[in-house]
C-alpha cells in the first residue's frame, strides 16, 4: 500500500529516467548514424562535412550565410562580431547603380571642406575606397578588400547622398560559414539569412534575367 | 570589539563587491553604440533663428502624392501630384480639385491661365475647371518629365531620363532641344543620376537649367547657346551637397535664385552671380529625408516651399521686410 507521497515520488522518478532516455536515445542515435561526429555545433572545420548525413550539415553544404542589403541598418556590428578579423563582411560596389559622383558621399566626411583624397576627407577608417578619376566630372571608386572591415559608413554614407551602390556582402572567400553566425545573432535588423550556395549574394540593383526572377 | 568592526566592513565590502558583480553580469545592457556611426548631424545643424526667412504658414493639401508647385499672377497656388490637382487662393483656402489619370510629376501655367502638366513622359494641357485641353506625344519611352516652364509661345520641358531639355511650340511640336553635350559649343552636357532636374526662365528671356551631377545652374538662350554657369559642389552652406544638387529651384525677385538640396534638406538663395545669400529654412526644419522640395514664388515675394513628406505647402517670408 502505497502512501500518496511515495507515488507522487515515483511519479517524478520516472518521468525524469524516460526524459533522460529518450534524450540519451536520440543523441546516441544520431552519433551512431553520423558514425564519427563529435555532435560538435559547428561544422566548417569538419573534414566530414561532405559526407556527414546530419541536417546541419546539409544545410552547411547547401547553403551559405549573405546579408539583404534593403534591411541592413548599417549599425557597425558586422565589423564587430564576426568571427574572422578582419570580418567576412565588405562593401562591395555596385557599379551599375554609381552615379561615378565627384562628390561621393559613401567616399568623403559629410563636413568636409574640400574634394580630395587627404586622408582627413576620407569616411572610410581604414582608407579602403580608392578614387580614381575617369573623365570630367566623373570618379571610379573601388574597394580595396583585405583593409576593408566591414563598417558600413561608406554604405551609409552613398545611401544618404547617392544612389545606394556601395552596399555589405558576405565574402564567400572569407567567410567559414559558421553553423550560427556571430553577427547574425546580433544583428538587430534580421539582414542575415541562410541563403543556396549557387546563389550566395544578394546584390541590389543588378539585373536579373527573367528566368532568374523569383 | 576593534577585530569584530573590522570583519564587519569587510564583509559588508565583499556583499557591495558582490552585488555590483551581479548586477553588471546580469542585469547590464550590451551596449548598442556604434563606433563607426555615420554622423549627418553635424551638417544637419543651423539654429532657425539665424535663417533670414520665417515660416509663416503651411497649407495641408489632400492629394495622395504630391510633386509639383506653381503659383499664378494673381497668388493663387497649384499643386500637382498622384491622381489630381488641387488649387488654393493667397490664403490657403481650397478654391478648386480635379481628378487626372496618373502623377504628374510637374506644373506650369501659362499667361492664359492654363495648366500643362509632366506626367511620366507626356505633356497634358488643362483648363481650372479640371478640363483636359491637349495630350500632347510621348517624349519617349525612357522619358522622365521633372519639370516644365512656359513663356510666350514657348514651352521647355526637363527630361531627367533622357538627361535633355526639349523646345516646343504650344500645341507640342518640337522646336529644338537643348543641353546635349557638345564639346564644339561648349556645352558640357548634363548629368541627371536622380530624377529631380529642374529649369526655370529668367525675366530677362532666358533660360536657366540645373545641371545636377554636376552641380551648377546653365544659362541658355532660346536656341540653345550656353551663356554662362555657376554653381560649387560643396557639403558646405554655400555650396550644393551629394550626389546631385540642387533638385529644384525658383526665380526670386527678378535676379535671385531659391534653391533646395535632398540629402541635406536646405533651402537657400543665392545672388544672380552665384554667391551664397542667405539661408530660408535649415534641415532640421524637414524630415530627414525629404525629397523633391518643389518650390514657388508668389507675387507677395513669399517663398513657397513643397513637402511631400509632410503633404504641407509650406510658405516662408522674409523677417525683416
Amino acid at each position: 500500500m502505497q502512501n500518496r507521497r511515495d507515488f507522487l515520488n515515483m511519479l517524478c522518478r520516472g518521468t525524469l529516467l524516460t526524459g533522460l532516455a529518450a534524450t540519451t536515445g536520440v543523441l546516441v542515435f544520431r552519433s551512431v548514424k553520423d558514425g564519427h561526429c563529435t555532435l560538435g555545433s559547428s561544422c566548417n572545420n569538419c573534414k566530414k562535412s561532405d559526407s556527414c548525413n546530419l541536417p546541419e550539415a546539409a544545410l552547411f553544404r547547401q547553403t551559405v550565410w549573405q546579408l539583404d542589403p534593403t534591411k541592413c541598418i548599417q549599425c557597425g556590428r558586422c565589423a564587430e562580431n564576426c568571427v574572422m578579423t578582419p570580418s567576412a563582411v565588405k562593401a562591395t560596389h555596385v557599379y551599375a547603380m554609381c552615379g561615378y559622383c565627384d562628390l561621393c558621399g559613401g567616399y568623403l566626411k559629410p563636413d568636409t571642406k574640400t574634394i580630395s583624397t587627404a586622408a582627413e576627407n576620407q569616411l572610410c577608417p581604414t582608407s579602403a575606397i580608392k578614387r580614381k578619376f575617369v573623365e570630367d566630372p566623373f570618379y571610379q571608386y573601388t574597394i580595396d578588400e583585405p583593409l576593408c572591415i566591414g563598417c558600413a559608413k561608406c554604405v551609409k554614407g552613398c545611401g544618404a547622398f547617392g544612389n545606394g551602390s556601395l552596399q555589405l556582402q558576405v565574402r564567400h572567400d572569407r567567410c567559414v560559414n559558421c553553423n550560427e553566425c556571430a553577427i547574425a545573432r546580433n544583428c538587430p535588423a534580421d539582414a542575415f539569412s541562410r541563403v543556396p550556395a549557387n546563389k550566395p549574394y544578394l546584390l541590389q540593383g543588378i539585373e536579373t534575367k527573367p528566368d532568374e526572377k523569383g | 570589539m576593534k577585530q569584530k568592526i573590522i570583519i564587519i566592513s569587510a564583509l559588508a565590502l565583499l556583499l557591495a563587491l558582490v552585488a555590483f558583480m551581479v548586477k553588471d553580469f546580469f542585469f547590464s545592457k550590451p551596449e548598442n553604440t556604434n563606433p563607426y556611426e555615420f554622423g549627418l548631424r553635424q551638417v544637419r545643424t543651423g539654429d532657425t533663428a539665424t535663417a533670414a526667412f520665417a515660416e509663416t504658414k503651411q497649407i495641408r493639401t489632400t492629394l495622395e502624392e504630391i510633386h509639383g508647385l506653381a503659383t499664378n499672377p494673381s497668388g493663387n497656388i497649384y499643386v500637382s501630384g498622384k491622381g489630381g490637382v488641387e488649387i488654393f487662393n493667397p490664403s490657403g483656402n481650397p478654391q478648386a480639385k480635379f481628378k487626372i489619370d496618373g502623377s504628374a510629376q510637374c506644373i506650369a501655367l501659362d499667361e492664359t491661365g492654363l495648366i500643362y502638366l509632366g506626367m511620366e513622359d507626356h505633356i497634358e494641357i488643362w483648363n481650372k475647371e479640371g478640363k483636359q485641353l491637349a495630350k500632347w506625344n510621348s517624349c519617349g519611352a525612357d522619358a522622365v518629365l521633372t519639370s516644365i516652364a512656359v513663356r510666350g509661345n514657348d514651352v521647355f520641358v526637363a527630361d531627367a531620363g533622357q538627361k535633355v531639355v526639349y523646345r516646343f511650340n504650344k500645341t507640342g511640336g518640337l522646336i529644338n532641344k537643348i543641353g546635349m553635350k557638345d564639346p564644339a559649343t561648349g556645352v558640357p552636357g548634363f548629368i541627371v543620376p536622380s530624377p529631380y532636374f529642374d529649369l526655370g526662365i529668367s525675366r530677362d528671356g532666358n533660360l536657366w537649367v540645373v545641371n545636377p551631377g554636376r552641380h551648377s545652374f546653365e544659362k541658355y538662350n532660346f536656341d540653345g547657346k550656353l551663356l554662362s554657369k555657376w554653381g560649387k559642389a560643396s557639403m558646405a552652406m554655400d555650396g550644393f551637397c551629394g550626389c546631385c544638387n540642387p533638385s529644384n529651384f525658383a526665380l526670386f525677385q527678378d535676379s535671385l535664385f531659391v534653391t533646395s538640396e535632398k540629402a541635406i534638406e536646405r533651402v537657400k538663395i543665392y545672388n544672380a552671380d552665384g554667391t551664397f545669400r542667405c539661408v530660408v529654412a535649415y534641415p532640421s526644419q524637414f524630415e530627414e529625408g525629404t525629397k523633391g522640395l518643389d518650390l514657388a514664388v508668389d507675387k507677395q515675394n513669399r517663398i513657397l516651399v513643397l513637402d511631400p513628406v509632410k503633404k504641407l505647402i509650406r510658405i516662408f517670408e522674409l523677417k525683416n521686410k
